[in-house]
């Protein structure tokens, strides 16, 4: 097997910190950590080529060194690629993570790096490739490598990836089912008595940590504003004209009510399987309130209802696509010039 | 308050002259049942069928199982509040006909994301809790336009009426084994030191509407219902059966409620003490939320002085939030906790799995479910409510876990987990 070795200048032999900009090369052969690399991946692989990139350089030019090393792997004709272990080295983390992605993804060929938990690459990478977790000891050099080798072995040969506990790689979050021994009363049990005695435990799910969202602003001047309304409640016409699903869409819609002062039981309908939608059936405006707004509008309290509301399902609905019809909700509504959102959800 | 509960196994289920119980062979005379059933002058017609364990047979979509069971004369009340008078349920002695259960098919309900099946041989039978019990299926036609909760209230009094016909059987009938259940908390002096540990228990989620004769808790359905607290032995001995809409809850799980005996278990061997169980409900509104969730947690606190507390849900998300809030609250007040979710990525990332993101509440079940289930072809026999529903039992290609009964229980009983790779 033709291997390819990335390292930054500290681990390339270059120099340490004040060698960051060193601008990106490669050599051939394997250097430093890659000769450990050569011999634990066994007889039959050889790193040909070893790029190398000052730390600082690559973090300032991510794009040109990802192209650099596509074609340095193109080039030597590599079957498996390898990035660091980097530890905790943060500019470091997120070059490894960021050659690995697109060599993966533009060569299709396996690659694997290794990272402390808490480098910034791991968040940005961990679900599109395989990640070692190094800890942050370089002491662990040897150890680190010798898992590093397992994996790109395993996905060379098409073998079945075991948990990230047997194979030492940092989650990368999907889910799989595992059939026990011991059923959930157990397992139950078994963890309360440990928590309440101050015993160790291992929670069978670690919660995805998010980043908060900021609360925006105040509208300074709601007489002058337009506000739109936006609802994860699943209402949408009579017939329901976009054919929304009841659970997880992955669509969202927009329905005009630009005559409209109230909206009408009879006229909508609620595509939404996971709430007691009885009183948005009998009062649109309970979930969509354009019965009030409009008040307020002819008040002069605030500027002007936007033309159309949005709407969409948020039952059951992933994250990752969530995110998607926020984002495009949010530009259409951007682009029309809506000041202000209400949003409802149920 | 002591409960016997006596066993009487069963391993075959036959139809015959007379209803009754020979050995471990139960008996049942067809068209006395099925005129004892018809009473209910909601049912036009009903269709009586034995499924055991082994048949190659498919079944649904199952309203409800419940195991036949029957107070022994003059100990107590059957189901009380819902079939029998009112009387607390938890006490005397009950006869079971262990290894089988009355299962009631859903003439109304089209097979969907939470279509409940039964399969009786093969992988998906050894997978549910309800493959290897021998089955009597009632599949009842109901009136001409009949209104939904008029069918569900009539399926509902078939299920418990026929549960008690059937466990009558075994009146005076020489047992196999007898279980007592006592939650004896008064040797006080040889438990200092041991946890006391409550269970919250969510009983409804009222993300979906209840029907005013919906009888979920003692005949109640739940409606404005506040977290109380009940003995562990009034769940196991009929106080409460399963909601019209359910996920993964059948009334013979409560019967048998796993949770509830591992918890019993270990307070007998002095692991913990078992403090007492809160049931409550998920609402449907934020002030129905934060008020339960906050009674709750308090009732755990001041009146069953629990050191810890577990934790399960009913339901899908909405009930979820309540937990986590519940949970949060509890943590608090310095009761450590821990819950059992139920996976709800539908995109496989765990990202999506959780719908509450308190760092505290970090001892987590991770029940699964999302990605088992069994190639199948068809069987050779279909038990369903219509011929439709019969016809997409018949071609289905491939059982999704979830879709068959029991198998992704989310308030103790499965063995799947989840786990983030």
């Amino acid at each position: 097997m033709r291997v390819v070795h990335y390292l930054n200048q500290f681990f390339g032999g270059v120099g340490g910190e004040e060698f960051a900009s060193t601008g990106i090369s490669s050599q051939e052969g394997a250097i430093g950590p890659g000769r450990l690399l050569q011999k634990l991946l066994g007889e039959e692989s050889e790193v040909v080529t070893t790029v190398i990139c000052g730390d600082n350089y690559a973090a300032e030019n991510l794009d040109e060194i990802t192209e650099y090393v596509v074609n340095a792997v193109k080039a030597a004709k590599a079957d498996l690629f390898v990035a660091g272990p980097c530890f905790e080295a943060g500019r470091y983390g997120v070059a490894a993570g960021a050659v690995c992605a697109a060599v993966s993804a533009q060569l299709n060929i396996p690659v694997v790096t290794g990272m402390a938990e808490e480098n910034p690459g791991v968040d940005l990478f961990r679900q599109e490739i395989y990640i070692i977790d190094s800890g942050a000891n370089v002491g662990a050099m040897s150890e680190v490598l010798g898992s590093m080798a397992v994996i790109l072995n395993k996905l060379n040969n098409d073998e079945e990836m075991g948990s990230p506990e047997e194979e030492g790689y940092i989650p990368q979050g999907i889910v799989r089912d595992a059939i026990l021994e011991e059923n959930a009363a157990t397992r139950i049990l078994n963890m309360i008595i440990a928590k309440t005695k101050g015993e160790d435990y291992k929670s069978e799910l670690t919660q995805t940590a998010f980043e908060p969202v900021p609360a925006p602003p105040a509208v300074k001047d709601l007489t002058n504003a337009t506000i739109a309304v936006v609802t994860d409640g699943g209402l949408v016409p009579k017939g329901n004209p976009d054919n929304m699903p009841p659970i997880a869409a992955e669509i969202w819609g927009s329905y005009d009510i630009a005559s409209l002062d109230d909206l009408e039981e009879g006229d909508y309908e609620v595509q939404h399987r996971g709430y007691d939608n009885r009183h948005v059936l009998n009062d649109p405006d309970r979930l969509v309130p354009v019965d009030i707004l409009r008040e307020l509008e002819k008040a002069g309290k605030i500027g002007k209802v936007y033309k159309e509301f949005l709407s969409t399902s948020g039952l059951a609905n992933p994250i990752a696509n969530s995110r998607r019809l926020g984002q495009e909700m949010a530009k259409k509504l951007k682009d029309a010039g809506v000041d202000a959102v209400i949003l409802t959800s149920t | 308050m002591e409960l016997e509960i006596i066993n009487h196994d069963i391993e075959s289920m036959v139809f015959g002259d007379t209803t009754g119980l020979s050995g471990k062979e139960l008996t049942i005379n067809h068209d006395e049942l099925k005129t004892h059933l018809l009473e209910d002058r909601r049912i036009q017609d009903i269709d009586i069928q034995i499924a055991v364990p082994g048949e190659s047979c498919r079944i649904g979509v199952v309203f409800d199982i419940v195991e036949p069971r029957a107070k022994q004369t003059g100990s107590g009340s059957d189901f009380p509040g819902l079939l029998g008078p009112f009387a607390v349920a938890g006490q005397g002695s009950t006869h079971v006909l262990r290894g089988s259960a009355v299962t009631v098919i859903d003439p109304s309900a089209f097979p969907g994301i939470t279509s409940k099946m039964l399969e009786m041989q093969g992988e998906p039978a050894a997978a549910s809790p309800y493959g290897d019990l021998c089955h009597l299926v009632l599949s009842p036609k109901l009136l001409d336009n009949s209104r939904r909760d008029a069918v569900q209230n009539a399926l509902r009094m078939l299920s418990v009426k026929a549960s008690v016909y059937l466990a009558n059987v075994s009146q005076g009938v020489e047992s196999d084994d007898i279980d007592i259940y006592n939650l004896d908390q008064s040797d006080t002096d040889s438990r200092a030191g041991i946890p006391r540990i409550a269970y919250i228990a969510q009983i409804h989620g009222h993300q979906m509407t209840v029907e005013v004769d919906e009888p979920i808790l003692y005949g109640s359905n739940t409606e404005g219902m506040m977290p109380m607290i009940l003995n562990p032995n009034e769940i196991l001995d009929g106080a409460l059966v399963a909601s019209y809409w359910v996920m993964r809850v059948e009334t013979y799980f409560y019967q048998n409620h796993p949770l509830i005996k591992e918890l019993l278990r270990r307070h007998q061997s002095k692991e913990i003490t078992f403090a007492g169980v809160i049931v409550t409900v998920a609402a449907s509104k934020e002030t129905d939320r934060n008020r339960n969730c906050m009674l709750a947690a308090n009732m755990a606190k001041s009146t069953l002085k629990a050191d810890g507390v577990v934790l399960t849900k009913y339901g899908g998300g909405a009930p979820h939030v309540d937990m986590g809030e519940t949970a949060r609250l509890c943590e608090a007040m310095g009761m450590p906790t821990v819950v059992q979710v139920s996976d709800s990525s539908g995109d496989r990332k765990a990202e999506s799995a959780m719908l509450f993101n308190y760092p505290e509440v970090d001892a987590v079940i991770y029940g699964g479910g999302g990605d088992t289930g069994w190639d199948v072809g068809p069987p050779e026999r279909v038990i369903a409510g219509t011929p439709e529903v019969a016809k997409v039992l018949k071609n289905l290609t491939y059982i999704e876990g979830g879709a068959l009964c029991g198998v992704t229980n989310q308030q103790g009983a499965s063995k799947i987990r989840a786990t983030v790779y």
